[in-house]
């Protein structure tokens, strides 16, 4: 008899498992509470994909389009886990969504829910939503994404755009110590993007370090070096209205040790990752840890980064931590894996 | 070798480094430079004993990070990473650009005291209202650690301090302070950059812009006002209240009501 396994979260991490797990035979059943698979990329219609700027939809149609061929995944959209309880080495789940309540018994299960973005409106320095022009890389990405790349207030291209990195990162007024991870990368990836389309737009990124690991460092060379993109460092503290409907970014430049006012006509704030009110939601339910950033513990970050606190509970994606979608598809496989195993074990 | 400064020369002295090339690029402390010496029965007055030091700094000194750490207010010095959140925040540095908490803190993290030294008219400028430590990432409280500065200026620099600059209070600001803080048993932000706008004659553009009042409005409505207004005065206010009116009292910095 086929093996059965829960799989929560459709967003790349959770479809990259599912259609590895059918494709060894498994029953999947694939929870998503939103009304569509393809997670945050989809829902804020990333539109071209760091590092080699390919359209999202390579990657992430794909994903769906697996997904969605695959006979042996039974699909729940706008659903949710209602109830969930251990049940010998099997768990047995309630599952709600819009056709229904399902009891189903599982012989592993795969945690993907993701991210959220970090709210900056919780950082009232930075004056988001008080300013039609003051953005973050989620909006702005939404923005590509429908074409639209022009200044909120006035639909005009900008003489100049702030970015500026780690709001809602790094900062222990907001709680949040970690590094996104990410968010350096999107932007000097939004950064060659808003270039390429107006290209006498003047192009700043506020910095005090920026973390293109790895060759995410290609970017950031190219949008120096083909784009001239213009860094300075230190962080903005402060923004307020300016004249001719700009916004004033006020900071300190720390390398030429004075404080700066500058209007800009659009800034973007690169807005880090948060575990969200699903990841202690996940924890509460299954009875797995949470970890002291917010994110859904893994057993031993090392040696077993896909497995729970719990045995026969395995976790993927950025649930665990900020991460690209490269790494969130390659742990969708290894948790399948160990999934895999623990329900052929026991069942 | 013996060493003599020659109080009654009659040779004429040059300026100070005159004849070093390039001049204006050198800091006048660099230079060292006796107008009258004479060594071994040598006159080597003026251009002839001119030494320019080096203007490479030649180590880190953390026995001073180390004094600092110490202390209650500076304990925090291990945590500042650099990245200018205090000085883009600071009341002080639009007025006086060479105070820069964060340069300090750096300059106290490495023990430059050569460097701290030239800052001495402005380093003891903070106003305390602690807008730096609200923002700093780090939670390194820079208010406080400027306060540590003081105290280091004090110790190493007491002629620098005693000669050049004395601290004056301004005292309207040290009123609306008073008030708020009696009063409220906080500060009131709004209040303090109304004073303030007041002060500097610029009532009329306070409501005048259409952004800030824009900004003002979207405050209110999404409650943002209230809840800064619904903050309160401090657990138990009235006893800490007492204490401080008290103590203000006993060093007669307040005036006695009757
Ligand atoms: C602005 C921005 C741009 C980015 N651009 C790139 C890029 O160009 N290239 C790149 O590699 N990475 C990029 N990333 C990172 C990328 O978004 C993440 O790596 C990726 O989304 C992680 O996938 P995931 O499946 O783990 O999580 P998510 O994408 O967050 O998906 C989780 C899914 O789980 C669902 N879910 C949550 N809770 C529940 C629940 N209780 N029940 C059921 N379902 C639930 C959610 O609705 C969602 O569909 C970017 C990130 C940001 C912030
Ligand atoms: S990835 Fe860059 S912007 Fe994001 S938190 Fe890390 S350093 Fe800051
Ligand atoms: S804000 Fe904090 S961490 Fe940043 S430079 Fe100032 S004291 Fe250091
Ligand atoms: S407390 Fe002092 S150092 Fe900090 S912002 Fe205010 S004036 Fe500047």
């Amino acid at each position: 008899m086929a093996e059965n396994i829960l799989v929560i979260g459709g967003g790349p991490a959770g479809l990259h498992a599912a259609i590895e797990l059918a494709e060894l035979g498994v029953n999947v059943s694939l929870v998503e509470r939103d009304t569509f698979f393809g997670g945050n990329p989809k829902k804020f219609k990333y539109k071209y994909l760091f590092p080699d700027l390919q359209p999202a939809e390579n990657v992430i149609g794909e994903l769906i389009k697996g997904a969605e061929s695959n006979n042996n995944i039974k699909k729940y959209l706008s659903a949710n886990i209602e109830s969930f309880k251990e049940d010998g080495k099997k768990f047995s789940a309630v599952i709600k969504s819009s056709t229904g309540s399902e009891t189903k018994t599982f012989d592993s299960v795969i945690v993907a829910t993701g991210f959220e973005h970090f709210d900056p409106a919780k950082d009232s320095k930075y004056s988001y939503q008080l300013f039609d022009d003051v953005i973050d890389i989620k909006d702005l990405e939404r923005m590509m994404g429908e074409g639209n790349f022009t200044r909120p207030s006035n639909g005009k291209p900008p003489k100049n755009v702030a970015i500026i990195l780690c709001v809602g990162s790094r900062d222990r007024h907001v709680g949040n110590q970690y590094c996104s991870r990410v968010c350096c990368t999107v932007s000097v990836k939004q950064a060659i993007e808003l270039k390429e389309h107006f290209p006498e737009t003047e192009v700043y990124i506020f910095y005090m370090d920026i973390r293109t690991y790895g060759f995410y460092e290609d970017l950031y060379w190219k949008a120096m070096e083909e784009h001239d993109v213009q860094i300075v460092k230190g962080r903005v503290a402060e923004i307020t209205s300016g004249p001719d409907n700009t916004v004033i970014c006020k900071g300190e430049d720390t390398l030429l040790r004075g404080p700066f006012e500058i209007p800009f006509d659009m800034v973007v704030l690169a807005s880090g990752m948060e575990g969200g009110p699903q990841s202690p939601e996940m924890a509460d339910k299954l009875g797995i840890e949470l970890d002291e950033h917010g994110f859904l513990k893994q057993a031993n970050v090392t040696l077993s980064p896909f497995k729970s606190n719990k045995d026969g509970i395995f976790l993927a994606g950025a649930c665990t931590g900020p991460k690209a979608i490269a790494d969130a598809i390659l742990e969708g496989g290894a948790a399948a894996m160990d999934a895999y195993i623990y329900a052929k074990k026991n069942s | 070798m013996a060493v003599e400064h020659n109080k009654n020369s009659e040779r004429p002295v040059a300026e100070k480094g005159e004849h070093i090339i390039a001049r204006h690029l050198i800091d006048d402390d660099a230079i060292k430079e006796e107008k009258n010496l004479v060594i071994d029965g040598v006159d080597v007055s003026g251009r002839w004993n001119t030494f320019i030091e080096t203007r490479v700094d030649s180590e880190f000194d953390r026995s001073f990070f180390d004094e600092i750490q110490k202390t209650v207010v500076g304990s925090r010095i291990n945590r500042c990473w650099q990245c200018g959140m205090c000085t883009a925040s600071c009341t002080v540095t639009p007025l006086y650009r060479r105070f820069n908490p964060r340069a300090f803190i750096y300059m106290m993290q490495l023990g430059n005291l050569k460097l701290l030294k030239k800052y001495t008219d402005v380093a003891w400028r903070c106003v305390g209202c602690y807008k730096c430590s609200q923002r700093c990432p780090k939670q390194v409280n820079p208010a406080e650690m400027m306060e540590a500065l003081a105290l280091l200026i004090k110790k190493y620099f007491p002629e620098e301090i005693k000669s050049n600059h004395q601290l004056t209070i301004d005292e309207e600001v040290k009123k609306i302070y008073e008030g708020m803080i009696l009063g409220h048993g906080r500060l009131d932000l709004a209040n303090l950059h109304t004073s303030a706008m007041r002060k500097m004659g610029k009532t009329t553009e306070l409501m005048s812009d259409k952004d800030e009042r824009g900004a003002i409005f979207k405050m209110m409505k999404d409650g943002r006002a209230l809840s800064v207004l619904r903050l309160g005065k401090p657990h138990k206010w009235h006893k800490s209240k007492d204490a401080i009116d008290n103590y203000l009292r006993h060093t007669g910095t307040l005036e006695q009501e009757k």
